[in-house]
């Protein structure tokens, strides 16, 4: 953080500006820094706190360095508890789901841009139409569904449900419109098939689009909850948003055991944290073009 | 063959299209078979179970399940018990939920995005990370933080007290906040009642439990409404803004008669998503609260929830989600008619045209970039 | 070893039972063609404690019988059950709450065969009753717990307090109280629910609804007087909720010493023991009010779903699991009162200081039971939150026209 009030040093010198343009923008500085501290410090505290004691962690809720570094928790986490489950079902899930998304919404907005065919316009406005209905509303009759095709307490029921993304094909669909359409015309004449075509020529070339799918089906699968509470019980298909959910209102202990439900909160961010970084700038530069590069 | 009416050049003739029919379909299929079956069946189921004095046991379809018409939305509207008392509960408090956290998060995105957009700023791509970041992380993780930051003994009354006050026992402290502490009020608000909940406690505000998701829920979504005001800004480009420096106008001048109707579309777009999201706050409630203290958290979301899967009255649960649904169109069509485009001055719109033109169509496709994000985020 | 014969007592009995069980009655082609499907069992437990004893009851079982079983711990028991059973699904055994058996009894989702019990006769009577729908008893008690008062002896001498000065009226309990309470330390702390708070009603001489649960009886003006009695004292900062000190439950700020004084049930013992050896605490009645000595008495029983894919399987560990050794050996872990009468003599010679528990017995009082009273007796406990700042007479009558609502 100093490194960067540093800096604002040298911007000052470089534009001779008025006094009170120049005040301003330290006072940006200033508001910016603290505003930032305010959105980093809570996970700093998350992550300080699971390596505390129980007692240290309710008498010194701020401070960053433990009195006594434990990694009780996490052993409790790994070795002693369901956790281990939670991340392999919440992995499986997340990454069959991904792979799943970005097939079908590829191929369904490939056929929507592309493709002609009677009925296309009905399907796209029935897009837009089912991205207005609010998940929550769905929670009940959603179980009902999976209950009744007998799929309920599976990975397929799981898993199925959230294949259905419309916002994806949208997406996809923006994103192959805006792609010449000679390449494929090209390749039609020399006699390749729909699939063909979309599978070899369109498709490598929709890498950004891909990238933009991935990142959003990962967080959204990742960090799903109502789902898995309505379509599973048993404890072998307990994911990590539900575990630690349960977790934080009292399941492996009596008590508030904050270092514990913490480590946890800390780890299940972590996949997330990763994949938010590698995209990053991806990500962030929606802002430098919107979702086209 | 019949091919369709179409947009695309039609060089090659009808021969090309050959085919595309069964491709188009097949291609749309599994989509269309996923989304029929967990959207539109499920829909229609709920829309029977609703009707249904179905006890959730068994097939809903099931020969000894009855029609049993508006009843189970008279429980919830106006038979005067329990269930209404409850309802009403849930809808005062989500409904101050949104009134609080829509408009701030709305604002907050606003000023974080025109503070990181600014040309000189160092350090661009730290903040940006920084104010993005807790919109990725799951809202399980975040909930479990915020509970042990606004414990009794937490950080955030650790802020409080080392200021020299003695912070609230947030998430176990049912209060109004716009009661300040009253334990009653006025007669003629405490007598008269709106679905079972009384004038007085309607207007008490979000409980001192509640404000804290409100300030969970500015906290996660500013950085998504963020990154949809950064694409807007950075698409406005710089001209419009020398035409109105030229005519002298000052940086707050610039601001509201400038930069702020240029980013209406996307002002649109994130008070929507906004509202939709906020009426469905769900994920921190199962996981932090329960709907308590004294009911202050619960939410219609949760409410159905609850209704269905705890006291097994399946058909009071759908009937609530099924007026929730209506509460979230009700106010995405009131608030596309309050911000619906309204006569700008001419010199205006003159310094606006030209950027206009750019502008609607990124912030679109952004908008459907973010729809994911935010629906988990504020869920 | 004290465990290891009670373990060979458990193998025999389980044997013993498999055996009965299979013997009797349950000869139907279905029944014994699917009697070694696996086994679930759904529990709520109080704690670390009470999951490893049932789970090693359970897992004995298992050895004899040849079945495999698993027990899982519900965080919310009553949604799973309720997911359970309407996916078709359910745990195949799991503690049922006197609350929640007239809605599933109702709708057909519990298997009813108290009558095929072979120790039928052993249960209390009152418990029994707890758990009879249209006249059948659908399921075997689990057993039962009574609440009474905890106090720390260490704050206890610390405050200068002798024997001599246990509370047996109100007006000592609020003295004691108020002499316990300290700047971090409150003199009683007890869960801001009627499940504790009901404790003080039946001092008064009242109670939500009556003991068959067929008239609401909420506002009385004895609960008025509890609600008043605890509202003053609330006032004074004598008497604090748990919630309000920062713990999840009465037993949590006793152990941490934030209360001096708790009102718990006998499950209090397990959890001390585990989570907090170091504090010396000691069971008593708790004091009388203006009607004599009351307090609220809450048991569970083994449902069996109607469902289960392995009816005489369920049948026959939860005849195990009501056994007089199973349910001494649950006693022993984490602090119940077995449901049967011929373990009370052993229980109490085991548990010489918990005597305060099974003597409450005699006089304690079952909570409502009306099908949709748990909705009722959450919507009151929303409200008791609030009572410090709240009108009891408010609270009371709109429960009253709640729990009336409930039997039309």
């Amino acid at each position: 953080m100093t490194a960067l009030t540093g800096r604002t040093v040298s911007v000052r010198q470089h534009h001779r500006w008025k006094p009170s343009a120049l005040t301003a923008q330290i006072l940006t500085y200033l508001l910016l820094i603290a505003v930032a501290v305010l959105y980093i410090f809570p996970f700093l505290i998350d992550v300080a706190t699971s390596f505390k004691t129980e007692p240290d962690a309710a008498a010194n809720p701020l401070s960053l360095i433990p009195q006594t570094w434990t990694t009780a928790a996490y052993q409790r986490l790994f070795f002693n508890s369901d956790f281990p489950i939670w991340f392999k079902n919440t992995a499986i899930v997340t990454v069959t789901v991904t792979l799943g998304r970005v097939f079908f919404d590829s191929l369904a907005g490939y056929a929507l841009a592309r493709l002609q065919f009677r009925g296309r316009n009905v399907i796209f406005a029935g897009l837009i139409a089912v991205m207005a209905v609010p998940g929550v509303v769905l929670l009940i009759p959603k179980f009902l569904v999976i209950n009744q095709l007998g799929i309920y307490d599976s990975y397929a029921g799981m898993i199925i449900p959230l294949l259905a993304d419309a916002a994806g094909v949208f997406i996809m669909k923006n994103f192959f419109e805006s792609i010449p359409a000679s390449i494929e015309e090209q390749a039609r004449i020399d006699g390749a098939g729909s699939f063909r075509i979309f599978w070899s020529v369109v498709l490598p070339m929709a890498r950004p689009a891909l990238i933009t799918i991935i990142i959003l089906s990962f967080q959204g699968s990742w960090n799903e909850l109502a789902q898995f509470i309505i379509s599973t019980q048993s404890p072998s298909l307990t994911t990590l948003t539900k575990g630690v959910a349960q977790l934080a209102s009292g399941q492996l202990s009596q008590g508030t055991q904050y270092p514990l439900k913490l480590a946890a909160g800390a780890i299940m961010t972590i996949p997330v944290a990763i994949v938010f970084f590698i995209f990053q700038r991806r990500i962030l530069n929606a802002s430098d073009g919107a979702i086209k590069e | 063959m019949t091919t369709s009416t179409t947009r695309l050049p039609r060089r090659r003739g009808r021969s090309l299209h050959r085919g595309q029919a069964a491709s188009g379909w097949l291609f749309t299929a599994p989509i269309l078979i996923i989304l029929g079956l967990f959207l539109l069946v499920p829909v229609l189921m709920a829309a029977w179970v609703s009707v249904s004095d179905w006890s959730g046991r068994g097939s809903p379809f099931a020969s000894g399940v009855n029609f049993i018409g508006a009843t189970n939305y008279g429980q919830v509207l106006w038979a005067g018990g329990l269930s209404e008392t409850d309802f009403g509960t849930a809808l005062k408090n989500n409904l101050w939920y949104v009134l609080l956290v829509v408009p701030t998060q709305t604002i907050v995105a606003m000023a974080l995005a025109l503070a990181v957009n600014r040309r000189m700023l160092r350090g661009r791509g730290f903040f940006r990370t920084a104010f993005y970041f807790p919109s990725v992380t799951s809202s399980v993780a975040i909930t479990v933080l915020w509970l042990f930051l606004f414990s009794t003994t937490g950080a955030v009354n650790a802020v409080i007290s080392a200021l020299g006050a003695h912070g609230p026992n947030w998430f176990n402290e049912p209060r109004g906040i716009f009661h300040f502490g009253a334990a009653s009020g006025p007669a003629f608000l405490t007598g008269n009642t709106t679905l079972g909940v009384s004038w007085w406690d309607w207007l008490g505000g979000p409980s001192v439990a509640m404000s804290a998701f409100v300030i969970l829920a500015v906290f996660t979504t500013g950085g998504t409404f963020m990154l949809l005001f950064l694409a807007a800004l950075q698409n406005l480009g710089g001209d419009v803004e020398e035409a109105a420096m030229m005519d002298g106008a000052n940086a707050r001048q610039r601001f509201f008669r400038v930069t702020l109707p240029q980013l209406r579309p996307t002002l649109f777009t994130v008070i929507t998503l906004g509202l939709i999201g906020c009426w469905q706050v769900f994920d921190q409630i199962y996981t932090g609260t329960k709907g308590g203290p004294s009911k202050t958290t619960l939410t219609p979301a949760y409410l159905s929830y609850t209704a269905a899967f705890d006291d097994q009255q399946w058909g009071q649960g759908a009937a609530i989600a099924f007026i929730l649904f209506a509460i979230i169109i009700v106010f995405t069509i009131i608030q596309r008619w309050v911000l619906a485009e309204k006569k700008v001055s001419k010199r205006r719109m003159g310094w606006i045209t030209d950027a206009e033109k750019r502008d609607g169509r990124v912030s679109e496709a952004v908008a459907v970039d973010a729809v994911p994000n935010t629906n988990r985020g504020s869920r | 070893m004290k465990h290891r014969k009670l373990g060979a007592v458990i193998v025999a009995a389980g044997l013993a039972a498999a055996l009965t069980a299979c013997g009797s009655g349950f000869s139907s082609g279905t029944a014994t063609q699917s009697s070694t499907k696996p086994i679930t069992v759904l529990i709520g437990s109080s704690g670390a404690a009470e999951t490893a004893a049932v789970k090693s009851a359970v897992a004995a079982w298992s050895k004899t019988s040849g079945v495999k079983a698993t027990v899982t711990v519900a965080s919310d028991l009553n949604q799973q059950l309720a997911q359970g059973f309407s996916s078709g699904k359910p745990a195949d055994v799991f503690y049922l709450s006197t609350d929640s058996l007239a809605g599933y009894a109702s709708n057909g989702s519990l298997y009813e065969y108290g009558d095929k019990l072979t120790n039928k006769s052993d249960f209390y009577p009152s418990l029994v009753k707890s758990f009879t729908y249209n006249n059948k008893l659908v399921c075997a008690p689990k057993d039962f717990s009574t609440l009474q008062l905890i106090i720390n002896t260490d704050l206890w001498a610390k405050a200068g307090l002798t024997d001599a000065d246990i509370p047996t009226t109100w007006d000592q309990l609020s003295a004691v109280a108020k002499k316990l309470t300290t700047g971090t330390q409150t003199g009683l702390v007890i869960g801001g629910e009627y499940a504790r708070i009901g404790a003080f009603m039946t001092e008064a001489g009242g109670n939500l609804m009556n003991a068959d649960s067929t008239k609401a009886t909420a506002d009385t003006q004895a609960n008025l007087d509890a609600l008043n009695y605890v509202k003053q004292n609330l006032a004074a900062g004598d008497f604090k909720y748990a919630a309000d000190v920062g713990a999840g439950w009465g037993g949590e700020a006793f152990g941490k010493q934030l209360g001096a004084m708790t009102i718990e049930g006998n499950w209090i013992t397990g959890s001390q023991s585990a989570d907090y050896p170091a504090v010396n605490y000691k069971v008593v009645p708790l004091p009388k009010g203006p009607a004599g000595a009351g307090t609220l008495q809450f048991t569970n029983c083994w449902g069996i779903a109607a469902d289960s894919a392995n009816k005489s399987g369920a049948l026959s560990l939860v005849q195990q699991l009501t056994t007089k050794s199973d349910q001494l050996g649950f006693a022993k872990a984490f602090g119940v009162m077995p449901s049967i009468q011929s373990a009370a003599g052993e229980w109490k010679k085991e548990f010489p200081k918990l005597t305060p528990f099974l003597d409450a017995a005699s006089y304690a009082q079952g909570v409502p039971a009306a099908k949709g009273a748990a909705a009722v007796v959450s919507d009151f406990n929303s409200q008791v939150a609030k009572l410090a700042t709240g009108d009891p007479k408010t609270i009371l009558s709109s429960t009253q026209a709640n729990l009336a609502a409930l039997l039309k």
